[in-house]
Formats: structure tokens, sequence, C-alpha cells
């Protein structure tokens, strides 16, 4: 399979003079073009089953008009894709462009030659997954494991801008014993033989049989490793603040300016930060990436936002599924300055409780601000040390009260988060990530689950 | 849209070159769709019309299994690709192309019109007024997406398949707010169907307005001793995340151990459930799979005992048995898997379930699910998070806000005294999962 995936930019000048045409006074939109790559391989204990290339090209059109939009999306990524798009949403829209029908451009399929390594990085991924289950006696395995490419552009009525092109090794799937079952999910963007390192300890670390343990229910102090605090930013302070709640917003936008959290707390919206899966250069319309302040010095400060939400002043954080979906505003990276407290540190600090590994879901509901976290690995805590790892369980509690009782040291290394990967929000999946130091939360509610 | 018959899914398949004599086989597959989607929320109205095709071919050599897809433009190139990689597959029994459809199932009714814009706003509206209806001014719809979709399939193989056939798809998805002088919650509820005048909006309005209501109104239960009614919207969850243990050969272990190896019952006799494609009711209508089999009607639990797998092609060689057309496609790019269409609880030996409701003695009503159910085959435990309410003697009580239902999985197959005949779907995968009423008297945990 080519490295190269790039979306087609060969025919900018005409490109952009079709989107100009199409857009009239009043109307707002762009097109959108996306390419993307997925090389899976099915895997199980045994090792690589069924290996599978898919590729995709879309080209849609969007046009926003007051309070309406239009999107039209068909197949392909050239020159032939965007007219045929441009006429149909013009026909929907009540214009009539003069877009002149060519020749479909010759595809550059024949141009990009696959080198033939792709039996190589079957052997490491093989490799990498044998490292990772030495011994598979007693384990059933089923992930799809992949490499993911995808290149997008947005072309508007004065120039294509590039989203960039992104590259992921993604794993999903559920490892099975005799009588337990847990899933897995994965994904990084760094580099194929350091993300082969990071999927084998991930995989390594999950198929660890689990506890007997259960663990504690009721009100519980938890520390967070900088992993699952990733999740914890993500769920409980990232998504309430992503623009287009509605008219009440939510438990956070209600707060604007207030503080929330203790001072010292920034969590910032940074797409980029190119080291994580969320990165771009422009998001889904063509807007700059940049960071966005979500959390100033424990006080809600920002929401990311997308241009049907903020007009001219969005702040580059429209993104879609696919090409097929709208843009809507949603979370990149989610970064967490980091404090100055070691691991021990807030051990100690919480002395009853448990030590959080790693969360393997959550959500929230922005309205009333609960959330829920569903832990898939826990070590409990005794007199600020660890001790015996505990069972898969659930923690809830409610945004504002979780973040006022966060302790107001947090641990001094930010790190990033290997599990926090895609973020599904109304069936649409985009790649997010995140990176946190350790942090204390006092007063969760555990209940078990999972089990 | 187009039936779909140019030459391209030919060029394709001659240009696998298949070598017969080495026993390599090649199956093509080609799908065009067409959807609309509207989504209203607070800010304005957005439409999304689109319009796809794609193609996708599969290698077999010496049970090797290799797949590509791409969109038209660079379809040439899939045979280059998959060849890449045949190679490195490891080999499992049964891996190959699907020969010849008996004629009464070579070809099925493709879709006929693409769905319709003012059709679907008005539908959207009349959901609108059913919700404000039912929330008596406590519920507001935050967003609502619906999408319809028709897209038509066509299959093709070396060994001599060719079949084209169609199906239609409509999803709405609605974001509620409830809001009392208790608090305030928001909430998310979803329907499918094959097309959307199939939508029961009135229904879905009503478990919109309990799924946020009932939260903030009722009181909380501590889990007790008594008897147990879920209603389907409950059970159907339920029931999807069994379908697992009947995926062809790879079921085997979990449903060996939820039945000791067959020698106990899978669930109670009034349990019997069923996959089938052409269910009333159900969200899936189609005539064949990913694969081109024609879709069976597949009785999976009998009265209480584990009669049956769900297969493709190869699971089908692998257990001996036909195929049940049970090879699913999410999207041209992912290659076909085992999974459900119309997976069922059969309701016929069921009763209304009013007379279920007077049964309870003293008990709870699961109205509606607050999460995810947990339901872990392997492990052989089940959690649900619902609402509802308490009832004595037939008679609702109490409003309960939330509490926890859970146990040994099957204890509480084993459990169900009886069914109702109000069977609904919830979707479930590519597909829809769906129950009637179930009571199960003296439940230790409800």
């Amino acid at each position: 399979m080519s490295e190269v995936v790039e979306v087609c930019r060969e025919d900018a000048e005409d490109a952009v003079r079709i989107v100009s045409a199409l857009l009239r006074r009043g109307e707002g939109g762009e097109a959108f073009r996306e390419r993307r790559r997925r090389f899976s391989w099915t895997a199980t204990e045994a090792g690589l089953l069924a290996p599978a290339f898919a590729e995709e090209r879309g080209t849609a059109v969007r046009v926003r008009r007051g309070r309406e939009s239009l999107l039209v999306a068909c197949d392909g990524d050239g020159p032939e894709a965007l007219r045929e798009a441009a006429r149909e949403a013009s026909r929907r829209a009540g214009g009539s462009p003069f877009l002149k029908s060519r020749s479909p451009a010759r595809s550059p399929a024949g141009a990009e030659a696959f080198p033939v390594d792709e039996e190589e990085r079957a052997a490491q991924l093989g490799a990498a997954l044998h490292r990772a289950l030495p011994d598979p006696r007693g384990l059933s395995v089923s992930l799809t494991v992949a490499r993911v490419f995808v290149s997008r552009a947005v072309v508007t009525a004065r120039e294509i801008v590039t989203c960039g092109t992104v590259q992921r090794l993604e794993a999903g799937g559920v490892l099975r014993r005799v009588n337990a079952a847990r899933p897995f999910a994965f994904q990084t963007s760094v580099p194929w033989i350091p993300a082969l390192d990071l999927l084998a300890h991930a995989l390594s670390d999950a198929a660890r049989p689990v506890p007997a343990h259960r663990a504690v229910e009721g009100r519980v102090d938890v520390v967070f490793s900088p992993g699952a605090a990733s999740v914890f930013w993500h769920e409980a302070v990232g998504h309430p603040l992503e623009a287009g709640g509605g008219e009440r917003g939510s438990v956070l936008t209600r707060v604007a300016r207030a503080a929330v959290a203790p001072p010292g707390v920034t969590v910032t919206a940074d797409p980029t930060r190119g080291d994580l899966p969320g990165a771009y250069l422009a998001d889904d319309e063509g807007t700059s990436a940049r960071p966005v302040a979500l959390l100033t010095d424990g006080c809600v400060d920002g929401l990311v936002t997308d241009r049907r939400a903020a007009g001219g002043a969005s702040n580059g954080h429209a993104r879609c599924g696919d090409f097929r979906r709208p843009p809507r505003p949603r979370l990149s990276n989610l970064i967490v300055a980091p404090g100055r407290a070691s691991r021990d540190d807030l051990l100690e600090a919480c002395g009853n409780g448990l030590y959080v590994r790693e969360i393997s879901a959550g959500h929230a509901d922005p309205e009333s601000g609960r959330f829920t976290l569903f832990v898939e690995s826990a070590d409990l805590v005794r007199r600020g040390a660890l001790g015996a790892p505990v069972g898969p369980f659930v923690l809830t509690s409610d945004v504002l009260s979780a973040l006022q009782n966060l302790h107001g040291e947090s641990g001094d290394v930010s790190h990033p988060a290997s599990g926090l990967g895609l973020c599904v929000k109304g069936g649409e999946g985009v790649a997010v990530g995140g990176a946190s130091p350790a942090i204390l939360i006092r007063g969760l509610t555990a209940a078990r689950g999972r089990s | 849209m187009s039936a779909g018959r140019d030459d391209l899914l030919e060029r394709l398949l001659a240009s696998a070159r298949c070598d017969s004599a080495a026993g390599e086989t090649a199956e093509a597959y080609d799908r065009r769709g067409t959807s609309i989607e509207i989504v209203e929320d607070a800010e304005g109205s957005r439409l999304s019309v689109v319009t796809e095709r794609g193609l996708a071919l599969r290698l077999f050599r010496s049970g090797r299994t290799a797949f590509a897809a791409s969109p038209p433009e660079s379809a040439d190139r899939l045979p280059a690709e998959a060849r890449l990689v045949l190679g490195r597959a490891r080999a499992r029994r049964g891996a190959r192309a699907a020969g010849p459809v008996a004629a009464a199932g070579a070809s099925g009714p493709v879709a006929s019109l693409p769905p319709d814009e003012a059709s679907a706003r008005a539908l959207l509206s009349t959901f609108r007024s059913a919700l404000l209806a039912a929330g008596e001014g406590a519920v507001s719809l935050t967003e609502a997406i619906l999408t319809a979709g028709v897209r038509t399939e066509r299959v093709a193989t070396t060994a001599g398949r060719d079949v084209v056939f169609g199906s239609g798809i409509a999803t709405l998805v609605a974001t509620v707010a409830g809001r009392t002088p208790a608090g305030s919650m928001s909430a998310r509820v979803l329907a499918s169907a094959s097309r959307p005048e199939e939508f029961s909006l009135e229904r879905l309005a009503h478990h919109a307005v309990d799924r946020v209501l009932l939260p903030l109104r009722g009181r909380p239960l501590a889990p007790a001793r008594g008897d147990l009614l879920l209603d389907p919207s409950v059970a159907a969850p339920v029931v999807g995340r069994l379908a697992p243990a009947f995926f062809g050969d790879e079921g085997d272990v979990l449903l060996a151990s939820r039945t000791r190896d067959g020698r106990e019952a899978f669930a109670a006799p009034a349990f019997s459930l069923v996959d089938d494609a052409s269910a009333p009711g159900g969200p899936v209508k189609a005539t064949h799979d990913g694969e081109g089999t024609p879709h069976a009607r597949t009785v999976l639990v009998s009265r209480g005992i584990a009669t049956g797998r769900l297969s493709d092609t190869a699971a089908a060689v692998r257990l001996g048995q036909p195929p049940t057309g049970n090879a699913l496609r999410s999207a041209y790019t992912e290659p076909p898997a085992i999974g459900v269409t119309n997976f069922f609880v059969d309701p016929s030996p069921g009763v209304a379930p009013l007379d279920l409701l007077r049964a309870l003695a003293r008990g709870f009503f699961a109205a509606v699910l607050l999460s995810r159910p947990e339901v872990n085959l392997a492990a052989d435990r089940f959690r649900l998070h619902a609402a509802g309410y308490w009832v004595e003697k037939g008679r609702a009580t109490d409003a309960i806000s939330e509490t926890l239902v859970e146990g040994r999985l099957s204890e509480l197959l084993r459990s169900v005294a009886a069914v109702g005949d109000d069977l609904r779907f919830v979707p479930s995968g590519a597909g829809g999962a769906g129950c009637p009423t179930l009571f199960v008297p003296k439940w230790k945990g409800a």
C-alpha cells in the first residue's frame, strides 16, 4: 500500500472558481475533499487472519444561508466529483452555475505504485502481537488492527486549505478468558515501529487476568493515572464546552467565567499538538487550527466552535467523521497543564481509595452534568500506598461537584493518553487525543460494573 | 438510482485473473446508494444529500482470504492490492467464493424511489408535535436527526453467483431535554426502520418523555427481591447482546459455557430466539446478505433449547449446514462478517402486556434504560440501570427514578415465565434486536 495519501489538489484554480461561482451573496460555504486508506488485519490469539485494504475518496459541497445549511456529497475527490456535487448543490439551493462537464481526469491511481513492504509490516505486526501475548493459553482474542491514513482539504471561494494528512495505528476488539471478557481500544499517531511497541505494551496490560478483588462501592477518593485523567477531562470538561448545545447550553456554559475548579487548573483544546491523534492543520471548514483555553486558572474560559455556531469567529474546531457528514464543533486534543506533585504525593493525599489506571469508555450529559466512566483497570489505595488490583467498576458524579472536589495539586508530568482514541458523538467518530498529569478527585461514586 | 448494470463489476472480476486450477476464486461486490439526512436543532436546519458507489473484491485461495475496496475511480487497483497480501493471510477452512443461488432466490427487488425530503421534514415535524404533547411542557427537543437511504447491491463470483438486490434503511435520533423543579437532564433516543413511514412516532415520543422525566420524578429503589417486568425497550438491548453466542462456530465456546456443553437449557421454555430478515416490525427488510445468499428465518433457541447458528458461506462449510444468509456488510469498505438481521424473541406464545402487569404481585416494572446495559456473556453477568414503576397487585404505586437490576444472565433467561405479544425492535449492529415484554417472577435482585 502506498504511503502517499494526498487528497486531490491539482485542479486548485478550477476548484476555487467552482466554489466561488456556487456561493451567492449572503451565503457561506466550501467544498471538502477527503481520501482515506485503511489497511487492516483481523488478529486472534493465533496470529493475523484476514487482511483487508479499503480506500474511500469523497467530495462534499456545503452551502450555509442563515439558519439553513446544505451538504451534497458524492464519491471521488477529483474535479468531476466537485462539479457533480456543486451542480446538485446549486440545483437544490436554487442557483444555476454553468459548470461545464469535462472528461474525468485520469485518476492518479496508476502513478501510485505501492511499495511491496506490506509483507514486512505484517510480519512486524505479528511479532508485536506475539510479544504482547507470548502465552495465549486460556485467552481468546478478537481484534481488528488497522493502519489508517486520512488526507483532507477544504476548497473555499479563495483558496484550497490543507487540513493535513493523518496516520494512525488503531486496534479495537474484545479479549476473553473463560469467565470474563473486556473491550480493548488503542490508538496512536506515532511512527510505525514505536507504535507497535506501544500496542504490544497496551495489549499485554489488557490481557492480564481480571483481578478477583471487587472494587469498593459508594463514595470514594480516586487518583487517576495520566491516561485515565485524560478521559475524565474529555468527558467532564471537553464535551460540555463544545458549542451547539442548544438554547440552554451545558452545565459549564451556563456558568461562563465562573471559578469551577481550583486555581492553577488550565485545560486547553489544542489541535496543533502534532504528536497526538486529534491533530490537524486546519479544521474541516478550512479554519486554521489553534489552541483554545477551556478552563484557565480554574475558571470557565471558552468553548470550541465552528462557523455555524460562531460565523467568522470560529476557533477552528469544526470536525466531521467523514465527507458524508456536516462538520460540528468537536474536541481535538485536550491538554492539561502539569502541577508539581509526584504520584506518591497524590497517593498519600488520597489515603484510602482507588488508583485508576485505565478507563475504557465514558459519557456525560451536558444538561445535568452527570458523567459516567467505565474503569477497566485499577488498584486499591491503602494508607497512601498501592494495594491489590480490583475488578472493573463504574465511576459517576456530576461535573461541578467533581471539579470542586479536585485536589489542588496535580501530577508533575503531563503524559499523552494511548487509550483515548475515537470519540463518538451522535454516532459519528472523530480521532481525539489528550495529555494530562495524574489527578486526585474526592467523593466520586463507585459501583460494580462490567463484571 | 439505477439498478446498476454496467460492466465495471465484470471487469473487476475478470481482472482478478483467478487461477481456477489452483482453486483460486473471487467475489466482486458493487454498492450504489443515495441517502438524505435532515438535522434540526436550535441553530436551524441542515440537509445532507449523499450519492455514493463503491466496489470491493475478495480473493480466496487455499482457505486464505484477502479483501480490497475502493470507489469506482480506483477500482482497477483492487486485484493487485488484494493479491499483495493474500499470501500472508492465515488459512481457515471454508473460505471460498459462493456458488450460484437457486433460481427462486437469484435476485431480489431493487430499491425504488430515493428518499423524499419533504416527507422527511413532515415526519420530523410530526415527531416534534408528538413529543411536546407527551411531555406536557416539561420536555423539549434539542436535536432531531432523520436519515433515510436506499441502496442497490450486486454480488458476482467466479463460482457462478450473480445477484442484484435492494434495501432501505431509516434512522431517527432525537436528543431530548426534560426539566422539572427537581432538576434537568437530557438523553438520546433512537429508532430504526426500513423506511421512514414505518417509524412509530407516538411510541418513540412517549419513550423519550419517560427517559428524561422518570429519573427526575421518581424515587430511587434499592435492589430487593420481587417480581420483574421488563419493557421491550429494556429487554431488547439485552437480547441484542446475546447474538455473538450464535455467530457461526465462533460462538461455540460462549454457547457451550452457557449451556454446559448442551446439557442445560439456554433459557426458559417461554423463550425462543429467531433471526428473520422479513420479520414484521423489524428494521431490516432485505432479501439477500452481503455475499448474495438469500436470507432465511433461522430459529436459534426453540422453547429454551439452543438449536441453531447464524452463518456466512465459510462458517456454514465448517458447521456442515446451509448458509443462513447472515454475512452482513456495514459498508462497502468492510468485508462481510456474521451479524444479525432482525434478531428477536418470538412473541407468538405471548399474552397482552397488561395481563403480565396484572400478574405482578409485588415488584419492579423497568420502563426505560438509563445507560447501555452491561451484558457479559463470557462472565454470565448482566446489569441494567433502569427507571420505571414499583407495582403492587398489578397497580403502579410509585415512580422509580433509578435502580439496578443485576445478576447471572443465565438465571435471568431461565427465569422468564411469560412473554408479551408486544414485540418491539431497537437498533443493534447493522440490524435490529427485538423483544416483547418479559415477566420474571421473584427475581432476587429487583
